[in-house]
């Protein structure tokens, strides 16, 4: 697989906390063993050198330089190993700790140099660190005055450091002092696992034609409808249309109209693929109220008694697609976290980069040393053109500027974690949902840390756990719609819960969001997830909803102009980790 | 009143007292749904409001009051009427407070708009938390043609008369008054507002109105916050109240003030906190009071002292007048530009001028004689090389006074000054010349001036912007230093506008006066290295004599210019050009100083150079006495070749000697404005005062091109009579009868219509007649739920009391088309043949559904006319004032204005010539080609109708266009529910309506590109009524309800008060300009319109200080409405900006991206994401596509109603203008970013080619 190559080298590199150029890795990738010339790099550069350039490379395979044996053995076996034995690598280093092992000072030297170069809290470090912020250090820092270091960050409680935030659903996570007093970050990359599913990423078929359209609609029928079925006895439109009257009926279909009756009744309209059929729900039924959660285009059943001429059903009941209530959500089989993060806006003058930063630092912690996964639900960046004279209140007007700037945060968490991350209507992806993926160009620029990059909405599974990951455009139409204690911005989740019971991401067509015809309907949640994760509305939320944990992860920019003239007050700088084993979260607050 | 003025009155009078009996006649056969005329005349305000408001008794009342004291305390003292119950018929206590409302807000309208009507839905009594009583206001959308005044004295009204009734105040719960504020961000971000008060001012006003606000809603938008409130039935923003509440309390807060204090019962002390602007401040200057003692306050203060400090050395630097402490400023004064007027540029829709850009418009002050009134004057020579995108009447967003005006042609302006291609520089003074050369233009240096009446800038209340040097300042500047100004103007062998060289040179000098302006050049605009550098050229150069340069000649030749009548003067400089070399910067300091030039190779040639040398610092030696000059000898291009009247032919020539050093140049004229004006330096090195020629350009664009069409429905209607679907989506009502309906019967439809019955026989049927004895029906009233008929009451409502419901008159009829259609064809003794579509309507939106008899449009159809929804036919055209006229240019006669009782011209001179210049009296108007034309069509349309309908005598007999002269017309503007009589006196070429001032202010218009129409009057006797109007919002409005038969000055919009009326500006107002003082300080040297009211003078007297040789030169047509697509458009504008010197053409590029391509793309792709789909077949709609796929209606083909091609129309335009013009990378990047969307959208992921080979 030659062509992964510079992918691995990319990673590898990251992963000791190196940039590359482009040149570099390509001259590394054409050497007949690129593993080893990597090696030989990476020790070749200066330690304070952050991006490995075309030149290093050159300087280092010209240097003739022996290496020790053991060394050679271990690199030759880099050649053919995957990424994930390349990073074992680090970790047996790692794991060495304690011991001298002559060939850890340039480990050492990446990941904690990068953290005390960007650490805001470094003041407070001990003496004996010593180097005051400047770029250039003493390479030799041992690796107890590492630890020390560190560790001192961690315990210092209530400074700009990490703190908790008051009140996660379990309490099960931890606070800084809680810290073992362990090495770095170790982990097992071997352990890990992460699939994506339901990515339309690569797979937009849909040319804009009515037929497109038509397909989606019946998509979402299908798979919604098939969630009712057994529920009721379900009959098509037509069928019921010749029934005659006083019968009992049933049907599912997605919903076309809701009207109210001048006595104020309730006239839903429901469609299947024969026809429609009007529904009436009686003011004075116990379930009337549900009437005011209906969106347009979702999919419910109905039961029922047709009136005397046929011509209208009287519901008896109502069913939504739902999460059933004996669900038993997955976990993963080792203590492993996931932290969830969402609306970063880098390149707005509101993006909170010390926020961000100390999260980034934070996570370099042996406290963050389980947090493996970085899931990011859109809005990378600020984007272009995205509201009017957007461009006065940009920090960085270029939009790849503001990507290079987004990755450049990026490769401040920990080289070793895997990230995954699907865009949001900031990003320059198409606004209609379901949102493709970044384009090469720009997964180009953000190639750090090589980031998954998959669709807006996917379903990825995390060691088991399967998180769904939807930017949440629709929860602005879901908040407008429905009443104030169903859905409001302070209880984003609440909001959340409703698409859950619709087993919809974005039910309404029509309305604020967009829908972009494909050959499948990518935002039906055909399986039931464990955790929903979203972002979007800029305001922090979590809760259970039947045991399927509901996220809406807050943002990295501060209230905007147009926030404060409608009075949204953001929650910034928060970062929910989630147990994977346990589904338990803490929430933790970096601004 | 001059009796003469009382002469014209009722000579219109009269004209209308026929036209009105034999309407009478007409009408009295009860073919309509009213016996008689439905549009009532009004004499007076007191006229129109009773008849506007339908409350009897009003009329009276306002005149007694009227005498008395002002409309506001008149409206104030009717609420006591209302309460009372002495005027108005109401029983309930919320009925009494609405007529006292609707009363208030039609008083202070004039009774013209229709806001009293249809911006006050309802009044009602509701209950506060503790069980009091408090009134609530219903306002509507239409509110807003009141004004902002009005719409606050209608709160302080409904308050009045709420604490006579003794009924309690509002007490706003808390979240209702943070709605308000909500709502009022959300309508101010939506729609807009004049005025947007903070949220803090809102909830203070909420917190404080004794009555409740409340509206209907007017927009999608819905709040977010504060929704489904108990007492507020709506969501969405309310517009009428917004409008009340912002741009009325908030704004207009000094004036209730005023009315609050003279009344007892009303008491609202908290007007005083929102006059002193202390809301939604107070809480910040607490805090900073606060702040003051802790630490934190003295950064704020401290921050806040470099701030004033920055600011003063701002205005230091850049702007102000001398004021004494220092010697010199540094720098002339100037208004600072703006930018506004180029915001929501469009396509197609090209710029004149960058805001205050040099090469722009330079504004002259002045009224024309078709001019005032928000209009601008410009050059018809302008019009041409401006790609003929300007033309009468089109309108343009400008950067001051105003926001937009009107453009209106003024020959007697300075024209624009262009680059040919050939290099020659010429200002262009006359339309034909610039057609000639403008495909040669290359470079357009300067549009000419700009006429702008000092009017403008009052009712702007705009700071005084410096004047440009002019001859009629001049001219008094010249009388002031002592010149014999008047004895000069006699003499015939001087023109005193445009001397020559020499005659300029001696007043200069001879008297203490400044340069003519005929020989200042714009020294503003360049800079004082260029002065050198030109004053060094010219060093250089040497004097030629005139026939060595051919192309000159031929400029001479070619037109009348000042250059061949000065040659012809016989002095010795005009017979020599000055020849300077031909280099970069010499020829941009004479294209800047906008100096007529011509250039061959090497040589740039000045033929008007003596007075630019002197302005440079030299001597002008005259031949024979030079002896020794350093440069060579420009003696030897004199030959013998010279004219005749050469009388010096063979002296030697004169010679050019420079009387600076460098050094000699003050410090002070070298950094005026900062070294970028030469104004200082020229006049310390010039023999004479040099002043600013012209310091203030103005920028602009173009706004709406102008209008001059019929008003036709869409699709178009001959008769008011449905007929359902059946005649096709045409409405073709021949179809109609001839097409089988789904029981297979012919030519029936069914149709919700009127159901009115026979008095005398009892027979119900939908006519107007009965159609068993002829008799006129009338609407048939029966009340649903009990079968009761009932009586509409006084003001028309229909109310079952026993129901308590209104009921209606409509029910479903099967209507027979084919037999209505052949008894309407038989009746008027027509043919279908006649005519090739008669088209009817779907259905009738009025509430009785009255349909109109098929007759009428069978003749409308053979006329070539259609029908409006009100029954009339109308031509909309783009409203000009103008206050004198020539016959001649009206294609009219002296006589015909004889006729008309016009006797006089402006002097006094009896009308003897048809190009004589006449005063315009206020009702007469000017139709344009295509008006008349529709009006002599809409003449024999009532003569048909009259003689073969209505079995009466022809009314109008006309055959060409003359016949028309002296005939009626109403003039009806939109939003108004009064129609004002006006009689045609003549016809013009350009697409506009000419007429008085003050005839366009009587139906509340100015003339910023406004447009409105005009109907014959026979055709709105006859035809108009009530009936027709459609039962919604709204409906009342653009109906002529009344009509006023004379202008009262008094009472028409005061917008029009404020035009300037006298001949000539004093001097110090152009000194005045000079300080940028305030329109007011020189209001009282400038006779306006405001001062004549209630005089004699009123209605005459309205005198111009420029004169134009036709108000219809330039194109009859902008080059918007002539190009055809709008690429064309687009590309002429784009073409156009890199002509022009004062436009930046990448900024324009920049503009119709942001403006308009990407809105269309973005609104283009949104749309299509959440598109409604409609079938194919039978146009069913559908919100989103069926399961089914197909038509769930008829099984027809159901389609997308947004298409690829719809979306992306622009997409690849958009680029490549990007590209073309250098436009930014944010610019570029957002239209890649889209261009990617778009892909993403239609294009299949699978069809494309992709590899890895990209992927590092």
């Amino acid at each position: 697989m030659p062509l992964e190559t510079p992918v691995r080298i990319v990673r590898e590199l990251a992963a000791r906390g190196y940039n590359a150029e482009q040149a570099a890795v390509t001259l590394i990738a054409s050497t007949e063993r690129p593993g080893r010339t990597l090696e030989r790099v990476v020790e070749h550069v200066d330690d304070a050198a952050l991006r490995i350039t075309a030149d290093d490379v050159r300087d280092a395979l010209g240097d003739a330089r022996p290496s020790s044996d053991a060394r050679d053995a271990e690199t030759r076996a880099d050649d053919v190993s995957t990424m994930e034995n390349g990073a074992e690598t680090i970790e047996d280093d790692v794991s060495a700790v304690g011991g001298d092992a002559p060939n850890r000072g340039e480990r050492d030297a990446s990941t904690p140099r990068r953290d005390e170069t960007t650490n805001p809290g470094r003041g407070d470090a001990p003496a004996d660190v010593g180097e005051s912020g400047s770029g250039s250090q003493d390479p030799s820092v041992s690796t107890g005055d590492e630890r020390g270091y560190r560790k001192t960050e961690a315990g210092s409680g209530s400074g700009n450091v990490p703190e908790e935030t008051a009140g996660a659903a379990s309490g099960g996570g931890t606070s800084p002092g809680d810290a073992a007093p362990a090495a770095s970050r170790t982990v097992d990359p071997s352990l890990r696992s992460l699939e994506v599913a339901g990515d339309v990423t690569g797979q937009s078929t849909g040319t804009g034609e009515y037929g497109d359209f038509v397909k989606v609609f019946r998509d979402r029928y299908e798979k919604l409808s098939k969630q009712l079925r057994g529920r009721v006895n379900h009959r098509p439109a037509t069928a019921i249309q010749s029934m005659s009257g006083g019968t009992d009926a049933a049907m599912v279909g997605l919903v076309n109209d809701i009207r109210s009756t001048k006595s104020g009744h309730w006239l839903v309209e429901l469609e299947d693929t024969t026809g429609t059929f009007p529904c009436l729900v009686m003011k004075d039924r116990e379930f009337a109220e549900l009437v005011d959660e209906l969106l347009l285009d979702e999919c419910i059943a109905v039961e029922g008694t047709l009136s005397d001429d046929a011509g209208i059903m009287f519901v008896d009941s109502m069913h939504f697609p739902d999460v059933p209530r004996t669900y038993s959500p997955n976990t993963a089989d080792r203590h492993v976290q996931a932290a969830l993060v969402s609306d970063i806006h880098v390149g707005s003058q509101e993006f909170e980069a010390d926020a961000w930063t100390r999260f980034a630092d934070w996570l370099h912690t042996e406290e963050a040393e389980r947090v493996e996964y970085l899931l990011i639900a859109g809005d990378m960046v600020e984007g272009v053109g995205v509201y009017p004279d957007q461009d006065e209140e940009l920090d960085i007007v270029d939009i790849y500027e503001q990507y290079e700037r987004f990755s450049e945060h990026l490769k401040d968490v920990p080289g070793d974690m895997e990230i995954l991350m699907i865009p949001g209507n900031h990003d320059a992806v198409r606004l209609a949902e379901p949102q493709p993926g970044f384009d090469e160009n720009l997964r180009d620029i953000m190639s750090a840390h090589d980031a998954r990059i998959t669709g807006n909405p996917s379903l990825v599974t995390v060691e088991g756990v399967k998180v769904l990951m939807y930017h949440g455009v629709s929860l602005d139409e879901v908040i407008a719609e429905l009443p104030e204690e169903k859905a409001s911005y302070d209880d984003p989740h609440k909001a959340m819960y409703q698409l859950l019971k619709k087993r919809h991401v974005a039910p309404q067509f029509g309305g604020k969001t967009r829908l972009a015809p494909e050959e499948k309907d990518y935002l039906v949640m055909e399986e039931v997830p464990d955790v929903f994760h979203t972002g979007h509305v800029h305001k922090l939320g979590w809760g259970k909803y039947h045991d399927v944990l509901a996220v809406n992860s807050g943002c990295w920019q501060a209230q905007t102009d147009f926030q404060k003239s409608v009075n949204i007050d953001p929650d910034v700088g928060y970062a929910p980790i989630l147990d994977l084993d346990t589904l338990d979260m803490t929430v933790r607050k970096f601004a | 009143m001059r009796e003469e003025d009382e002469r014209y009155f009722e000579r219109i009078e009269s004209r209308l007292d026929e036209a009105f009996d034999r309407a009478e006649r007409a009408k009295g056969m009860g073919y309509d749904p009213e016996p008689e005329v439905e549009i009532p005349v009004a004499k007076d305000m007191a006229d129109r409001v009773e008849n506007i408001l339908g409350i009897p008794g009003v009329a009276e009342r306002v005149r007694e009051l009227e005498g008395e004291m002002s409309r506001e305390e008149a409206a104030l003292e009717l609420v006591t009427d209302f309460v009372e119950g002495t005027v108005g018929d109401y029983d309930g206590r919320a009925g009494k407070v609405e007529g006292a409302v609707r009363t208030a807000v039609a008083l202070l309208t004039e009774g013209v708009v229709a806001a009293p009507i249809e911006g006050i839905d309802r009044v009602e009594i509701l209950e506060n938390d503790d069980g009091t009583e408090f009134v609530n206001v219903y306002y509507a959308g239409p509110i807003r043609s009141a004004g902002g005044t009005a719409q606050a004295l209608s709160v302080l009204v409904a308050d009045y008369a709420r604490s006579l009734l003794g009924i309690d105040e509002y007490d706003a719960r808390t979240v209702e008054t943070e709605r308000y504020a909500e709502e009022i961000s959300l309508y101010d971000k939506e729609t807009g507002l004049q005025y947007s008060p903070k949220d803090k001012e809102t909830k203070f006003i909420a917190e404080h109105m004794p009555i409740m606000l409340d509206g209907e809603a007017t927009g999608d938008e819905e709040v977010s916050g504060f929704r489904d409130l108990e007492r507020v039935d709506t969501n969405s923003a309310r517009g009428g109240m917004c409008l009340v509440l912002a741009e009325g309390i908030a704004l207009k807060a000094p004036k209730i003030q005023r009315y609050t204090r003279g009344l007892d019962e009303v008491d609202w002390p908290w007007l005083q906190d929102l006059i002193d602007g202390t809301i939604g401040k107070d809480e910040a200057d607490a805090e900073t009071a606060d702040a003051e003692n802790t630490a934190g306050g003295e950064d704020e203060e401290s921050a806040a002292d470099t701030e004033s400090g920055d600011g003063g050395e701002e205005s230091d630097g850049e702007t102000e007048t001398p004021d004494g402490a220092d010697d010199e400023p540094a720098g002339p004064p100037r208004l600072d530009p703006s930018t506004k007027f180029l915001r929501d540029l469009i396509a197609g829709r090209p710029v004149f001028g960058h805001p205050s850009a040099e090469g722009g418009f330079r504004l002259r002050y002045g009224r024309a004689r078709n001019h005032g009134f928000a209009t601008a004057g410009v050059h018809p020579a302008t019009m041409h090389l401006v790609d003929d995108f300007l033309a009468t009447g089109t309108q343009i967003k400008t950067e001051r006074p105003g926001k937009a005006a009107g453009v209106i042609p003024v020959d007697s302006i300075e024209g624009p000054t262009v680059r040919l291609a050939n290099g020659d520089v010429r200002r262009i003074d006359d339309p034909e010349e610039a057609l000639e050369v403008r495909n040669g233009v290359e470079k357009i240096l300067d549009l000419g001036e700009y006429l702008v009446n000092f009017g403008e800038f009052v009712e702007n209340n705009h700071p005084l912007a410096p004047a440009s040097y002019v001859y009629e300042w001049w001219v008094q500047d010249f009388e002031a230093a002592g010149a014999p100004v008047q004895a000069l103007e006699d003499d015939p062998g001087i023109d005193l506008e445009r001397p020559t060289p020499a005659e300029a040179e001696e007043w200069a000098t001879e008297y203490d006066c400044p340069l003519h302006p005929e020989y200042t050049y714009l020294w503003h605009d360049v800079s004082v290295a260029q002065f050198e550098e030109l004053a060094d050229a010219v060093a250089d150069g040497r004097l030629v004599g005139r026939e060595a340069d051919g192309g000159l000649a031929e400029t001479g030749d070619g037109t009348p210019s000042s250059d061949a009548k000065k040659a012809g003067d016989g002095r010795v400089d005009d017979d020599r050009v000055l020849e300077l070399a031909n280099t970069e910067t010499v020829a941009e300091t004479l294209e800047g100083l906008l100096v007529e030039h011509t250039q061959s190779g090497e040589a740039i040639r000045v033929p008007e150079w003596r007075l630019l040398v002197r302005s440079l610092g030299y001597i002008v030696e005259e031949g024979g006495s030079t002896s020794a000059v350093d440069e060579g000898e420009p003696e030897s291009d004199l030959d013998a070749g010279q004219s005749a009247s050469d009388v010096d032919a063979g002296a030697s020539p004169p010679t050019l000697d420079r009387t600076w050093e460098p050094a000699d140049l003050s410090p002070a004229a070298r950094e005026w404005d900062g070294g970028a004006s030469a104004v200082k330096a020229v006049n310390e090195v010039a023999p004479f005062e040099v002043r600013e020629r012209a310091p203030t350009r103005i920028g602009n664009r173009m706004g709406r091109p102008e209008k001059s069409e019929s008003r036709d429905l869409s699709p178009a209607v001959h008769t008011l009579f449905p007929i359902g679907e059946a005649g096709g989506s045409q409405r073709d009502v021949g179809e109609a009868a001839r097409g089988r309906d789904e029981q297979g019967r012919r030519g029936v439809v069914d149709v919700r219509v009127g159901d009115r019955v026979c008095p005398d026989c009892d027979a119900h049927t939908y006519r107007t007649t009965c159609p068993d004895c002829g008799t006129h029906t009338e609407p048939h009233y029966e009340c649903e739920e009990c079968g009761r008929v009932v009586e509409p009451d006084e003001s028309g409502r229909v109310h079952c009391d026993r129901c308590d419901r209104d009921v209606t008159s409509p029910d479903w009829f099967s209507i027979d088309v084919g037999e209505e259609y052949r008894r309407a064809l038989e009746t008027v003794g027509e043919r279908e043949s006649a005519y090739e579509i008669l088209k009817g309507v779907k259905g009738l939106t009025s509430a009785d559904k009255t349909p109109e008899p098929m007759e009428k449009g069978v003749l409308r159809a053979k006329n070539g006319v259609t029908s409006f929804k009100d029954g009339t036919v109308r031509y909309d055209m783009t409203d000009l004032p103008v206050t004198a006229v020539r016959p001649s240019e009206l294609d009219v006669t002296a006589a015909d204005f004889r006729e008309l009782g016009y006797e006089t011209d402006v002097d006094g001179e009896p009308l003897k010539f048809d190009d004589q210049l006449v005063e315009l009296k206020v009702q007469d108007i000017v139709l344009s080609d295509g008006a008349a034309e529709h009006m002599l069509k809409t003449a024999d349309f009532v003569d048909d109708l009259l003689e073969q309908y209505y079995g009466l005598p022809p009314f109008y007999e006309v055959d060409e266009r003359e016949d028309l002269v002296g005939e009626l017309v109403f003039g009806m503007a939109p939003h108004t529910s009064a129609a004002v009589v006006g009689r045609v006196v003549g016809f013009t070429s350009a697409a506009v309506g000419y007429a008085h001032p003050y005839f366009h202010a009587a139906k509340r218009r100015n003339c910023d590109g406004d447009e409105d129409c005009v109907m014959l009057l026979m055709d709105g006797l006859l035809n108009f009524s009530k009936q027709y109007l459609p039962d919604k919002r709204g409906g009342q409005m653009d109906a002529p309800l009344v009509m006023s038969s004379r202008i009262d000055p008094s009472e028409i919009d005061d917008e029009a008060h404020n035009m300037d009326i006298v001949r000539q500006y004093p001097r110090e107002f152009y000194e005045a300009t000079l300080e940028l003082d305030d329109p007011e300080a020189v209001e009282d040297l400038i006779q306006l319109g405001e001062d004549t009211l209630g005089t004699d003078e009123e209605y005459r007297g309205f005198d111009h200080t420029h004169d134009t040789s036709d108000i219809a030169l330039g194109p009859d047509l902008s080059a918007y409405k002539t190009l055809g697509s709008m690429m064309d458009k687009m590309d002429a504008q784009l073409e156009l900006s890199r002509k022009l010197r004062a436009v930046d053409e990448t900024d324009v590029a920049e503009r119709v991206i942001e403006y308009h391509f990407l809105p269309d793309l973005i609104g283009n792709l949104r749309a299509f994401s959440r598109q409604e789909t409609r079938c194919l077949d039978c146009d069913e709609k559908y919100r989103r596509m069926p399961l089914t796929g197909d038509c769930r209606e008829c099984g027809g083909r159901v389609n997308l109603t947004v298409h690829q091609g719809s979306v992306n129309k622009y997409m690849d335009t958009a680029i490549h203008v990007a590209e073309e013009f250098g436009c930014r990378e944010y610019t570029k990047q957002r239209l890649e970013v889209l261009e990617k969307s778009l892909e993403s959208v239609f294009e299949n992921d699978k069809n494309k080619q992709s590899g890895f080979a990209d992927f590092m």
